[in-house]
């Protein structure tokens, strides 16, 4: 079980982005965690995968545990290999100049064994469109095919804990439904996930259980039929009543275009 | 025309040597964006480690040369843990200006340990002088371009060819992504500086087999600038011609133009060839044509 205990984060020393949230993840659900625009979501995953100093962030506060141990602080290469935790950016976090076969060969570095062909094939059988584009430069893969690779290398890491942030970000609904399909699959098959998403109603349509993260505090959790059935829920973030969901796909498009570092 | 050739020839083979020199400061500027000004001081490390094994303490040539790299590859490794590693994830141009002042720190040392006295350096290669009809090239640059391009190619069948040569591809693309991914993004970084420092090494070595080795020799490694530039910051291949431009251009400028009374020109050359590259292709000729999608 993964638990998060009353964490804080701040960025370059100032900047206060999660004010003590506390969640946790048993093994074997489908977490979802909704939240908007800079509620902290992203960098709730940065931490628990130790790359938050890699964007010059602290944990001034809490703690990150995982079956108990602390893994607060340890470098993000041995929370994968120790603790079997992957962490899945936003925005399709693949080698654009990378072919995808070497894509998905990169991301078995840390674990280069005689079990990587065969770790690859059934990357290949989750995905098959990705076998077709195998010589190809990633970059020139469509949106939904990036996104499958992205999930497939992390596959190549051999998670016990996916974590996963926006799947679904600029893919068409077909896409998304048959990419959330894969996503329960893969839980089925025994790995944890933690998802977090924008797209409330499909996220919640395979999750087991919900959090709602704003300006870094947890708003809100619940089974998803609990949260899926909830007024401010459904209000915000499900795009029922008079909240646009047009809206924030424009705001997204404006944040991915600005770079941090 | 013979002349021509000829110039040519043994233009290209000191540009071998040039373009391995690019290929260092390419494979620093793709991992990590920065720009290693500090290479005319590696150069000098290196051919003095070398120095001392082979010269000072007698060792066989065929030892002393890959003991002399190992360690000219660990300095660059101690110094990328000490200067670069803290800045990692900071803005490249800190590296840049990071290397800068690493290059007076580590000239102020080789000048403190070895003087600034000239030293003799002649590795006593077996002869292999090419004498064809009119033709003459030299054994001494033979070498240097066989081993020059021997090193290009064995650099470049590491990063091709090899899981840790994929794993510093991916790192130099992008670190956060490569860190997600179980590569450790500043091991990787340590690797590449260690390699980079390596292969200056060699190019030290056989640009002091051409006469003799001196801390001011220092700047000769910033040929490379011309060379990168011309190719493109971030391309390997670039670096190969742009070091084998840079060669011919330099070459023809000492044998044609110099003899006009214009002393020295030879060394502006590369840069005023390099002006003309630029204002036609500002990323150099093979810099990265970047993949977008519409
Ligand atoms: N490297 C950084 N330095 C400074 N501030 C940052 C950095 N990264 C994120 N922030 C800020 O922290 C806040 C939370 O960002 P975060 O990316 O965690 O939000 P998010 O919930 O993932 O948002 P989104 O849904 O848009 O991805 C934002 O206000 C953002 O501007
Ligand atoms: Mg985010």
């Amino acid at each position: 079980m993964l638990s998060i205990e009353n964490l804080r984060v701040v960025y370059h020393d100032v900047i206060s982005v999660l004010n003590g949230i506390s969640l946790n993840v048993q093994d074997g659900e489908i977490l979802v965690i909704i939240g908007a625009n800079g509620a902290g979501k992203t960098t709730l995953l940065r931490s628990v995968a130790g790359m938050i100093d890699f964007y010059d962030g602290d944990i001034i506060e809490g703690d990150i545990k995982m079956n108990g141990d602390s893994i607060k602080g340890l470098d993000a290469t041995d929370i994968m290999k120790r603790y079997g935790v992957t962490y899945v950016m936003e925005d399709r976090p693949i080698f654009w100049y990378l072919t995808v076969e070497e894509n998905l060969g990169a991301a078995a570095f840390s674990r280069w064994d005689s079990r990587v062909k065969p770790d690859m094939e059934k990357v290949y059988g989750y995905f098959p469109v990705l076998q077709k584009l195998k010589g190809r430069k990633a970059g020139y893969a469509s949106g939904g095919e990036q996104q499958m690779l992205a999930i497939g290398m992390a596959l190549m890491t051999n998670p016990k804990t996916l974590m996963l942030d926006e799947p679904s970000l600029g893919l068409a609904p077909i896409i998304t439904a048959e990419l959330f399909e894969i996503i329960r699959q893969l839980n089925a098959s025994g790995i944890t996930v933690v998802l977090v998403e924008q797209n409330a109603h499909a996220a919640l349509d395979i999750g087991n259980r919900g959090y709602v993260v704003e300006t870094g505090r947890i708003v809100l959790d619940g089974t998803a039929q609990e949260l899926l059935a909830n007024e401010d829920v459904r209000e915000f973030y499900l795009g029922s009543g008079k909240k646009e969901r047009k809206s924030y796909k424009d705001a997204k498009r404006y944040k991915r275009r600005k770079r941090w570092l | 025309m013979l002349d021509l050739l000829q110039t040519l020839g043994s233009g290209v083979l000191v540009g071998l040597v040039y373009a391995l020199l690019g290929l260092c400061v390419v494979i620093i500027f793709k991992a990590s964006e920065a720009f290693n000004f500090a290479i005319g001081e590696f150069l000098v490390i290196g051919s003095f480690l070398f120095y001392v094994l082979f010269f000072d303490l007698h060792i066989p040539f065929i030892l002393a040369l890959p003991l002399g790299l190992l360690l000219a590859a660990a300095v660059g490794a101690l110094v990328e843990r000490v200067t670069i590693k803290p800045l990692l994830g900071r803005a490249p141009i800190s590296m840049t200006i990071v290397t800068l002042g690493l290059g007076f720190f580590l000239r102020a040392c080789v000048q403190l340990i070895w003087g600034s006295h000239t030293y003799s350096f002649f590795l006593d290669l077996p002869d292999i002088t090419v004498e064809v009809g009119d033709f003459l090239f030299l054994s001494d640059p033979i070498w240097a371009g066989i081993l020059a391009i021997l090193t290009f190619v064995l650099v470049i069948v590491f990063l091709f060819r090899t899981r840790w040569g994929l794993a510093i591809r991916a790192t130099s693309e992008d670190q956060a992504k490569a860190l997600a991914f179980g590569i450790n993004a500043r091991f990787i970084l340590l690797i590449v500086w260690a390699l980079s420092a390596l292969c200056i090494a060699v190019a030290g070595i056989m640009i002091s087999n051409f006469g003799a080795l001196q801390v001011g020799m220092g700047f000769v490694g910033l040929r490379a600038i011309p060379v990168v530039l011309i190719g493109g910051m971030d391309s390997i291949g670039g670096a190969l011609v742009g070091g084998i431009i840079v060669g011919m251009c330099e070459a023809v400028a000492g044998a044609y133009i110099e003899p006009l009374g214009l002393v020295g020109f030879k060394d502006v050359a590369p840069y005023i060839l390099l002006l003309l590259v630029l204002f036609i292709r500002p990323y150099g000729l093979f810099g990265t044509v970047r993949i977008e999608r519409v």
